[in-house]
């Protein structure tokens, strides 16, 4: 009996430990550095007029991957200044959150990007992205401070949003996609990235 | 079993809210009262009388600041209170062993 009680406690202790331990790094500099870089491809796409389907779909993963790799060197480089481990269990959990739906999100727009029915359905490639890098976020927000999962709704309601316009005008909605793009994964995060930079506390830890 | 360990339980730390406010407090740095009182679903009374006992034991330390014209309450654990939160976790673990021992 009383050791139940005991492996119980130890359980609770245990579980607040890890629900306490939350990734608190500074987020303002990965925030600007994405939206700089969906600034640039959004206007690099449309100055370029890169309007097919393909090399829409790679310019965007490709910025996908540049950004990703960046963000966790930007993170790592925060952890090595403060002396802490960059693999920490906070950047862990994040990680394993953000897995799932950015690998859905993936998988799903390789496949309308380069399958024969890409010329179908390739105009809702930035929905898609749009509505799962938002679950990606909310998902994450759970082991991050409160403000990404409300930045990651924002992404979510605007995803609906497009689809119902995507309903009335499919054209005007794939000419516009790189703005679409630029607007989502540009100045959202700049704008985030700066209402961080000027709010975030600047110590910081995962 | 060797009743000692029990015995040697901290008692400020035992009862189960304090435990509570101990435990996250082990794993962070720092917590502000409200990220406590949320993730603990504790009333602020209920959280604030919890933090007295605590402080008065000196296992926690409370500093009060701004953070954009607000004011902020944070919350740490003293050196006195990771060592009185290590022993109770080793007391229970000790607990445990003995009876798998048996």
């Amino acid at each position: 009996m009383e050791t139940n009680w005991v492996a119980e406690h130890l359980q609770v202790i245990r579980t607040l430990m890890e629900r306490s331990a939350l990734y608190r790094r500074a987020l303002a500099p990965i925030m600007l550095f994405v939206g700089a870089l969906g600034l640039v491809t959004g206007a690099a796409g449309t100055i370029l007029r890169l309007n097919t389907i393909r090399a829409y779909g790679c310019l965007w993963l490709g910025t996908a991957v540049v950004a990703v790799v960046d963000a966790f060197l930007i993170a790592r480089r925060q952890a090595l200044t403060a002396h802490e481990p960059f693999w920490s269990s906070p950047t862990r959990r994040v990680t394993q959150a953000l897995l799932p739906p950015l690998t859905g999100g993936l998988l799903l727009s390789a496949v309308l990007t380069f399958s024969p029915s890409a010329i179908d359905f390739g105009f809702l490639v930035p929905v898609i992205w749009i509505l799962f890098y938002g679950c990606a976020l909310h998902a994450a927000g759970f082991f991050m401070q409160r403000g990404i999962r409300l930045f990651g709704w924002v992404f979510i309601a605007g995803a609906c949003v497009l689809l119902g316009c995507v309903a009335c005008s499919r054209d005007a909605f794939s000419i516009h996609s790189h703005l679409l793009m630029g607007f989502f994964f540009g100045v959202l995060h700049v704008a985030y990235g700066v209402y961080l930079y000027l709010t975030e506390n600047r110590k910081n830890a995962a | 079993m060797n009743p000692e360990p029990f015995l040697q339980l901290d008692r400020v730390i035992h009862e189960k809210g304090r435990l509570a406010i101990m435990s996250m407090l082990a794993a962070s740095a720092e917590l502000s009262f409200t990220e406590l009182r949320d993730a603990l679903e504790m009333t602020d009374g209920n959280l604030t009388s919890h933090m007295r006992t605590l402080q008065e034991a000196g296992y926690v330390a409370v500093a009060k600041s701004y953070e954009n014209n607000r004011p902020l309450t944070t919350c740490s654990l003293t050196a006195a209170g990771k060592k009185a939160f290590a022993n109770y976790v080793d007391l229970l673990e000790q607990v445990l062993q003995q009876a798998k021992g048996k």
